[in-house]
């Protein structure tokens, strides 16, 4: 019972920040784009959280920046699945030499340092929401395949699916009808987490500059605040203040689904997230 | 162990080829890459002779041999935007950033286990609603802006702390008032720091805890009539230990990744602050070296706990053997 609430809460939150980023143009009282008022002005009735030192609306940006968050965060997930499904389920399933190459090539992925080949990689790449994402999912997958490549190992070995290989079906068939669909569970927790961690990366690498730098996002919001002397004017009370809250308030939303999601055993594996 | 270590080599080598190829397989000149935004003034004898002082009109396997003595002899080259040889830039930074990242880990390894532990053996609740809340929110936290909300309150606005760097810097303060005047610089990256990468350590110690102490040794420790606070030390948190130290061992890889984050913020001077200042300023020899740095630190920082894990937990010796 307290798992659902704890998920409704986060659902209700995620829901409407989806709808934020979906309706920005008609939410938001300006372009995040254009000049809208004087530079640097304080909070006030026309712009509610003030403007920034170009004198676009702060607020304007906050709405805006949700999609990006959202984008990078969904299609990086969508990525690091991808691959850690290919890796996983087929590593698990077929075993052998497949299985030890795979496994070679996911405990270097697991080595490499992280954020030091987040800025290598995107710093020759430009910051686009694409190439941002194929960074980030490219990066992030290896826990997911070795949580598959287990699960699959136990499922192969498993009275239904042996009887199905007695059967005579395909590899195919049994992975596509009954391998996957036992491992949704798993993969939809695994997802949610993910999804987190890629908007907490993002808003990483735009607070890093490493973004695209035109493009509005609340880590860029960040940057740019940190940039032109926030806190030393007053500033970051309503210019870094927001944009960070609306990154907690997500990546906890996120976090409170995976937690309902887990059920069992969830102290552990949020450790782990 | 020789396997592990041939295999922390192996990922080694990699990062040293991938760190050769990259600047090489992007599109552009390599001039603007090798002195700046300033070739527009350069006649084309001057770009030659740069071309030849970096071997790049030799052909690429070459151009591997000289770049692997250069790595090994120390000739890093000369950082553009910082007018200053690579290695003079990097070393002091590595040591600031191995400081702050070091004394984080440790604090928060610390904290995060005892609280957790703590709370485990208080209140023997499988699940609390309070700790579930408070635990995912301090992990969705971004490091980056608690730290700027730390710096805006006790830096700022009440001047409790220092807002700038690792040390003051008109001062020649010696000896014990050197070590408290960089102590003092690190509060309130390391608070930023360790409020971000509690929590893992604190859910794992107390889930630990809880599941330890309903095992059948504990109960008979019990039977026997031992007192509960030799049960608590000696049976409980002796083997609830493991995996915390599993998780330590998968932290270190991201050692590096909140420091640089939070460095930024407070102008610490460490990598983080040389790799954000190289990325602004498109300084790619200083990127690369930055890079390989971070990345040889990480991974012998991985090995060296890869080395410990077996020690603490024997059993893994034996998958190993299999």
């Amino acid at each position: 019972m307290r798992n659902k609430i704890i998920g409704i809460i986060g659902l209700v939150v995620l829901i409407a920040i989806l709808l934020v980023a979906l309706f920005a143009e008609s939410l938001a009282p300006y372009s995040p784009y254009a000049q809208t008022g004087a530079p640097f002005e304080r909070p006030s009735a026309a712009h509610l959280l003030g403007t920034n030192d170009i004198g676009q609306d702060i607020f304007s940006e906050l709405i805006y920046g949700a999609r990006n968050s959202l984008m990078v965060g969904a299609i990086s997930a969508g990525i690091s699945l991808v691959i850690g499904i290919l890796v996983g389920v087929l590593s698990g399933w077929f075993g052998g030499w497949l299985d030890r190459l795979l496994g070679k090539v996911t405990t270097f992925f697991m080595t490499i340092p992280f954020l030091p080949s987040v800025i290598i990689l995107s710093t020759f790449s430009g910051g686009g929401i694409w190439s941002m994402s194929v960074i980030l999912g490219l990066l992030s997958w290896t826990e997911i395949a070795r949580v598959l490549r287990s699960s699959t190992m136990q499922l192969r070995q498993s009275y239904a699916i042996k009887l199905l290989r007695g059967m005579g079906a395909s590899n195919l068939y049994i992975l596509r009808r009954h391998v996957l669909p036992e491992l949704l569970p798993l993969l939809l927790y695994r997802a949610v987490t993910r999804v987190k961690s890629g908007i907490l990366a993002e808003s990483t690498m735009s607070f890093l500059g490493l973004g695209n730098p035109v493009a509005k996002s609340w880590g860029s919001i960040i940057y740019y605040a940190q940039a032109k002397n926030a806190l030393l004017n007053g500033s970051w009370v309503w210019w870094i203040v927001p944009p960070g809250l609306c990154i907690c308030a997500i990546s906890m939303a996120l976090m409170l689904i995976a937690y309902s999601l887990e059920g069992k055993g969830s102290a552990q594996k949020e450790a782990s997230a | 162990m020789k396997k592990r270590f041939v295999h922390y080599l192996i990922i080694l080598a990699v990062v040293i080829v991938v760190n050769f190829f990259i600047p090489r397989l992007l599109p552009g000149s390599p001039i603007r890459t090798l002195v700046g935004e300033d070739t527009g003034s350069m006649t084309a004898e001057e770009k030659m002779g740069i071309l030849e002082a970096y071997h790049l009109t030799d052909p690429l396997y070459k151009q591997f041999g000289y770049y692997i003595r250069d790595l090994f002899t120390g000739n890093w080259g000369v950082s553009y935007s910082k007018r200053l040889p690579i290695t003079e830039l990097i070393l002091p930074a590595a040591g600031w950033t191995l400081l702050l990242s070091g004394t984080t880990m440790l604090l928060s390894v610390l904290l995060g286990s005892l609280l957790g532990a703590a709370s485990a053996l208080r209140r023997r609740k499988k699940k609390d609603l309070g700790i579930v809340l408070s635990t995912t929110f301090l992990s969705s936290i971004p490091p980056f802006w608690i730290a700027i909300l730390l710096l805006g309150v006790f830096g700022a606005k009440l001047g409790w702390f220092p807002t700038y760097g690792a040390y003051s810097m008109w001062s020649d303060a010696q000896g014990f008032a050197k070590i408290a005047d960089i102590a003092w610089h690190m509060v309130l990256p390391v608070l930023a720091l360790v409020l971000t990468s509690l929590m893992p350590y604190f859910s794992t110690t107390r889930y630990s805890v809880l599941k330890t102490m309903s095992a059948d040794y504990v109960r008979m420790a019990r039977f026997r009539g031992l007192p509960e606070h030799k049960i608590n030390t000696g049976y409980i948190l002796r083997n609830a230990f493991v995996p915390v130290f599993t998780l330590l061992m998968m932290d270190v890889g991201y050692l590096l990744s909140g420091s640089v984050l939070v460095e930024t913020v407070f102008s610490y001077p460490g990598l983080g602050v040389l790799m954000r200042d190289a990325v602004s300023a498109r300084d790619y020899p200083l990127i690369q070296y930055t890079f390989l740095i971070s990345s040889v630190l990480t991974i012998a920082a991985l090995f060296a706990a890869d080395l410990c894990y077996h020690r603490i937990d024997p059993s893994l010796e034996a998958q190993n053997a299999q």
